[in-house]
């Protein structure tokens, strides 16, 4: 029997795998880093480090930036500097003492340390300044978005060298939605000139430097933007909804990126969920997207649920279809 | 090309600088106010059906309505009191539970490019509160309601049956990602949309059926 890594690249390769991977199985995360961002807690708000409040208000799924006047970092694009500071990335061993630890408690031959960056660069820029204001000043202040998307790499490339000093990673799960369920929020050619560039650089830093996986989450519709994953040297897409045809995807990209997703959280995991409305989904993704470059998992960008029991019950499903299809 | 004809390019266009200028041209060329705003208002429905379609995005929407709104801004002391230029009054929210946005806003700023006067209650709004809103404005012709979460589906149900309660006769129209055709019929609402053009377009329709 392979083991969760080679089981995961034998998926990616095209190769003889002997089941269905089970959705993040193979990624050991390192979540307890000393830059690993900060989250409010459920019911709470926090100012970031970077100055963004973000608020997660009881009884949501997540959390939100808050964009009144007030809180928004960035009040003017073109002065962006006199707004944004990039958050100390310098700390003592003693701080990365349990994130070493943790990395040093997998084996490697079974699990990918797998270090976590969220959000993105698109993500961040709309957090500093609200998705209204970015999307519209891609096309009235171009260059003052280059300029901040360009300070933003530096800080990631910052990041992952942190990362890679103390932990030697072999993998990077990245977050940024990129779309709605129905389409990309921008445009190919836009996101071509603004991220494509950008993007290559972070995931270059970390291959050069030894991480075998760039793992990149966007639950969303992407498919026009899979070119430039591939561009970007994005190995799996983790995200991908049902709203993307992804046995063509798989047919069209699949020796060069795997598709990692095509059960929708929404669809699954909800306060009235049931064992048979995911056994439903599990067997229908497995079945329409099949055994190689495809990774049959939840859309949601982390192995956890909102509502108890659901991730479990994937994965037993899961098993279920192995047992069945291989 | 008329200066009519410019304005309704570069509304189209997004140039938000070169509309104020050009909107007031027209009107010193001797193009009423209304023909300007009717023009307008035909360049953001070529907009909605362009993003409808996926020929365009985001921001390319965002930039159009913004230009029509500067536009507009020139066209306003010149139309007040000119009640035959709306479509009339459209309440809008997202739904108890929900503080999804972004989508909302982008329906809002479409039913206004079609020429409603809008009344945005923010997000997480009780159904009451949407009733409230249609009582509290003058010439409310429609109501939208916006849900983005399989878990703000029942609110979205109570939504629009406490609006169809008080008021039988109001228009409700229903969208959000996880919203189908078939949701919206069942839970009663007049209109459903996948995306903030064709909600421009459906608010329209309804509002003068």
């Amino acid at each position: 029997m392979l083991t969760k890594r080679q089981n995961l690249v034998e998926v990616m390769k095209g190769g003889n795998p002997d089941r269905f991977v089970k959705q993040y199985e193979a990624f050991a995360l390192m979540m307890k880093t000393p830059i690993t961002r900060l989250k409010p807690p459920v019911g709470g708000s926090i100012v970031n480090e970077w100055g963004v409040t973000l608020s997660w208000p009881e009884g949501q799924l997540g959390s939100f930036p808050v964009h009144d006047k007030e809180h928004i970092v960035i009040k003017d694009i073109t002065k962006w500097r006199d707004y944004v500071k990039a958050p100390n990335l310098d700390y003592p061993d003693e701080a990365w003492a349990t994130a070493v630890a943790d990395a040093n408690a997998v084996d490697r031959n079974d699990q990918y340390v797998t270090v976590f960056v969220a959000p993105g660069l698109f993500e961040h820029v709309h957090y500093l300044m609200s998705m209204e204001e970015a999307l519209m000043a891609y096309y009235e202040e171009p260059e003052a978005m280059h300029e901040l998307i360009d300070y933003l790499v530096d800080f990631e490339l910052r990041l992952a060298k942190e990362f890679i000093k103390h932990l030697h990673p072999d993998a990077v799960f990245h977050h940024d939605d990129w779309g709605s369920q129905i389409n990309s929020f921008i445009s190919p050619a836009m996101f071509e000139e603004f991220f494509e560039p950008a993007y290559k650089k972070i995931y270059g830093y970390y291959k050069e430097n030894g991480v075998e996986l760039i793992i990149h989450h966007s639950d969303s519709y992407a498919a026009n933007l899979v070119p430039s994953m591939i561009e970007m040297g994005i190995d799996i897409w983790q995200g991908v909804m049902n709203t993307n045809n992804i046995p063509e995807l798989i047919k069209q990209y699949g020796e060069k990126i795997t598709f990692m997703g095509g059960i929708h959280s929404g669809l699954v995991d909800f306060p009235t969920w049931t064992p048979e409305i995911v056994a439903e989904y599990v067997e229908k993704t497995c079945q329409e997207n099949g055994k190689l470059h495809f990774i049959p998992s939840q859309t949601s960008g982390l192995p956890i649920d909102s509502f108890p029991g659901v991730y479990e019950t994937i994965n037993k499903e899961i098993d279920k279809m192995s047992e069945k299809l291989f | 090309m008329s200066k009519i004809e410019e304005v309704k390019a570069k509304v189209e266009a997004g140039k938000s600088k070169l509309v104020p200028g050009l909107v007031q041209e027209a009107l010193d060329e001797g193009s009423a106010p209304g023909e300007i705003l009717q023009a307008m208002v035909d360049s953001m429905g070529v907009v909605g059906e362009k993003f409808s379609s996926g020929e365009i995005f985001v921001p390319e929407m965002l930039i159009a309505a913004k230009a029509m709104s500067k536009g507009v801004e020139v066209l306003k002391p010149l139309m007040a009191g000119d009640g035959s230029a709306s479509l009339g009054t459209c309440v809008i929210g997202t739904v108890a539970g929900d503080l999804h946005d972004i989508g909302k806003n982008l329906v809002s700023m479409m039913i206004e490019s079609a020429g409603f006067d809008m009344v945005d209650l923010g997000v997480d709004v009780p159904a009451d509160t949407f009733v409230q809103a249609v009582k509290d404005n003058t010439n409310v012709k429609l109501v939208a309601c916006s849900g983005l979460l399989t878990t703000t589906m029942p609110a979205l149900k109570e939504a629009v049956q406490t609006i169809k309660a008080a008021y039988p006769d109001m228009k409700v129209i229903v969208g959000g990602a996880p919203v189908t055709p078939e949701y919206a019929a069942e839970v009663g609402a007049d209109g459903y949309a996948p995306d903030a053009g064709s909600a421009a377009v459906k608010a329209k329709e309804l509002a003068t059926a």
